[in-house]
């Protein structure tokens, strides 16, 4: 070994231990994650989380100028809770940004401190229609029963069916996807011959369904998350009713087809996300999300969820060097064509995404996306 | 219900192909308001049955303890699990699904009287064993009890409904004329007349059954006469659990629904059938739990579901003005 060598050596050993002392520097940016990881819904949330750590890991893996932090609080899916998170995420100087909460209710009643600290909120799931008018603060990553409603009842009225009986969740989300679609279905010329509402995590729904049997509707169009799915379906072919059965993409969730099993053969649904879509994004976090949780492919609400994190990571990058919550906000506002696993998300001036619905069909055990 | 018109015109379109054709509610010939309401009457059957499964054991260890046992809906759950652990380990018959659910009820009840209740009946003089306040501080403990075990389940399996396999579900149809209702339906209704049977013979006819039933009327005198009143509150324990497990079981194959708050409502309504039926009467919140069940399906003939919840608090509301010894309270023995 010569002098030179020697000295090459040398400048790359301090090159690496000075590398390595700016590493150990970074900076640090954090950012809250409210959101239920125990109680009645706490298996979203524990899927929330998941999906943020996956979008995190590769993130701060990527060799950015600054590492971020996420802090993740147990909302119980709990307003009370929720608002006490809020408070405290506020008061943290460090956090300039703040993802959640799982339901409309929690993500609403969170908004009002966010809103009156300046705070930007961005929800993977709350579609409450009310939720982005709340503030120029609040931003969601999820289609909207306004979106999804209408739609739903083309795709019916398409197929023929005019008289339809509507049963939703007693919440403020299944509200919306009744009167959301009942409006298109008058429009086009249907009728709406039954519409109830029910308590989520209803044991037996034999007594609604006999009820929707009495009035002989051509179509089923229902508000439910896919535990209580799996319930109706169950129940209804018990009891010997065929009715076609329309739901929003609340409902789509691999569990539901292994709840119910040939139960669920021919529901229809809306989707965002397909995770056989081929799409390499799609295909990264399938295969990202099976590797981490042992579990079959995500849902919708964990892709929506992994969308919404690397939209706000992605704000923070804009927003950096020092990223406040002010230009945290205007860098959420100013997304354009982010490529996600759920389509390409654009937030338009009222701080709503649009995104492309595909019509989905269950299919020997499978979501199966179809034309028509 | 905003933006909702639910007009209830019945023209008769040619749909009928959407229809099941082979069951006598859902066939061509609708609308039949009789088989409508027939149905809805079997439906409340099979929900007041649940309710009862779940109100013999709650009942029997109140009539012991006069004090609410609020681990009760823990110990459905947990007999749940169990079964479902042994059904997706072993998939045994039923039967033998069954047994094992009931052995690890009774360990349960044990297990919950040793932890929640007899540490509260550590003194035995006159004035505790008398004492309000040493009886009703187990209704705390009891609720302590059921949070840590239902967190417990819920770190251990998830809040989510658990997958059932789903051969092993008490669901499959049975046409019974106008009337369909499942397997589950026949095998809850005898493990139900089973159980109040055994009950009844038990209290009447075995050495158990009498220090129960001379415990539950009057403690201290037991103890005077020489009773061992805490073995017979730990028996109490064991078979009260080994229904209440059991009871979780068969209504968690028969929704197919098992997760880790799944015995809160079922416990509210045994509450509620045991209160109507006069707190300590077994055969009373039978009853109860079945006109319940009743009721609640009947309503929804006539109210929205949602307000299905409302027939029993009002029920209950009703119980304590008018009858604060219950329905079937006042003339009749404890337990």
């Amino acid at each position: 070994m010569n002098r030179r060598d020697l000295l090459i050596g040398a400048g790359l050993a301090a090159l690496v231990a000075s590398g390595g002392a700016a590493l150990a520097q970074q900076p640090v940016v954090k950012i809250g994650y409210q959101l239920p990881l125990t109680g009645n819904t706490a298996q979203y949330g524990q899927d929330f989380k998941n999906a943020a750590e996956i979008a995190l890991a590769k993130f701060n893996a990527s060799g950015k100028p600054f590492k971020v932090e996420i802090v993740f609080e147990d909302s119980r899916s709990d307003a009370k809770e929720g608002i006490a998170i809020a408070r405290k995420f506020v008061d943290d100087k460090q956090i300039v940004g703040v993802l959640g909460d799982f339901t409309s209710g929690v993500s609403m009643a969170s908004a009002q401190v966010y809103k009156s600290a300046g705070m930007p909120q961005l929800s993977q799931t709350a579609s409450h229609p009310d939720y982005a008018k709340i503030s120029e603060w609040q931003f969601r990553n999820i289609t909207t029963q306004a979106q999804e409603g209408p739609y739903n009842a083309d795709w019916m009225a398409d197929q023929g069916f005019k008289k339809i009986a509507v049963i939703a969740e007693q919440t403020d989300w299944g509200q919306t996807v009744v009167s959301n679609f009942a409006d298109e279905v008058k429009t086009k010329g249907g009728e709406v011959v039954f519409s109830e509402f029910f308590n989520r995590g209803l044991a037996d729904f034999r007594p609604i369904i006999t009820k929707i049997a009495r009035e002989k509707p051509d179509a089923i169009y229902t508000g439910f998350f896919y535990e209580d799915g799996a319930q109706f379906l169950k129940q209804m072919k018990q009891l010997g009713l065929t009715i076609p059965v329309y739901s929003t993409s609340a409902a789509y969730n691999q569990k539901l087809i292994e709840l119910a099993g040939a139960d669920a053969e021919g529901m229809h649904l809306t989707a965002t996300f397909l995770p056989s879509n081929p799409a390499p994004q799609v295909q990264e976090f399938v295969a990202a999300w099976k590797e981490k949780t042992g579990q079959a492919e995500p849902g919708q609400f964990p892709a929506q969820a992994y969308d919404a994190v690397n939209i706000m990571l992605a704000a923070l990058e804009k927003a950096w060097p020092e990223p406040t919550r002010e230009k945290v906000r205007d860098a959420l506002a100013a997304t354009k064509d982010f490529p996600g696993v759920t389509g390409d998300t654009t937030f338009d001036a009222d701080r709503e995404p649009a995104k492309k619905l595909t019509k989905a069909v269950v299919k020997g055990g499978q979501f199966v996306a179809v034309s028509n | 219900m905003a933006g909702t018109n639910p007009a209830m015109t019945l023209e008769s379109v040619g749909l009928e192909n959407h229809w099941h054709e082979s069951r006598g509610l859902f066939g061509p010939n609708l609308p039949v308001p009789m088989d409508y309401y027939l149905q809805q009457l079997a439906i409340g059957l099979s929900l007041g049955m649940v309710y009862a499964l779940m109100a013999i054991g709650f009942t029997l260890i109140f009539g012991v303890l006069n004090v609410v046992n609020f681990a009760h809906g823990e110990v459905y759950t947990v007999g749940a699990f169990a079964g479902l652990v042994v059904i997706s380990a072993f998939a045994p018959p039923l039967i033998v699904v069954l047994l094992v659910v009931v052995a690890v009820g009774a360990l349960a009840g044990v297990g919950l009287e040793r932890i929640a209740f007899k540490p509260f009946r550590r003194f035995s003089d006159e004035a505790s064993l008398k004492s309000r306040a040493m009886r009703e501080a187990t209704l705390m403990s009891s609720l302590a009890v059921s949070i840590v075990v239902r967190e417990a389940v819920e770190i251990g399996f998830g809040s989510q409904f658990q997958t059932v396999p789903l051969d092993r579900l008490l669901n499959s149809p049975i046409s019974l004329g106008p009337v369909t209702i499942v397997s589950g339906d026949v095998i809850i209704l005898v493990v139900a007349a089973l159980m109040l049977g055994g009950l009844q013979y038990v209290l009447k006819r075995t050495n158990v059954g009498l220090s129960i039933r001379a415990v539950s009327s009057n403690p201290l005198g037991a103890k005077y006469v020489g009773i061992n009143t805490d073995r017979t509150i730990i028996w109490t324990f064991a078979v009260g659990s080994m229904m209440g497990a059991a009871a979780g079981i068969l209504v968690g194959l028969y929704y197919g629904a098992i997760f880790p708050s799944m015995g809160f409502i079922p416990g509210i309504k045994a509450f509620v059938a045991m209160v109507m039926g006069g707190l300590s009467s077994i055969p009373g919140a039978v009853i109860c739990a079945l006109i319940l069940g009743f009721s609640e399906s009947i309503a929804t003939i006539f109210v929205p579901s949602v307000w299905a919840d409302m027939v029993a608090y009002g029920f209950l509301i009703v119980t304590l003005i008018f009858f604060p010894r219950g329905i079937f309270g006042g003339a009749r023995d404890r337990v």
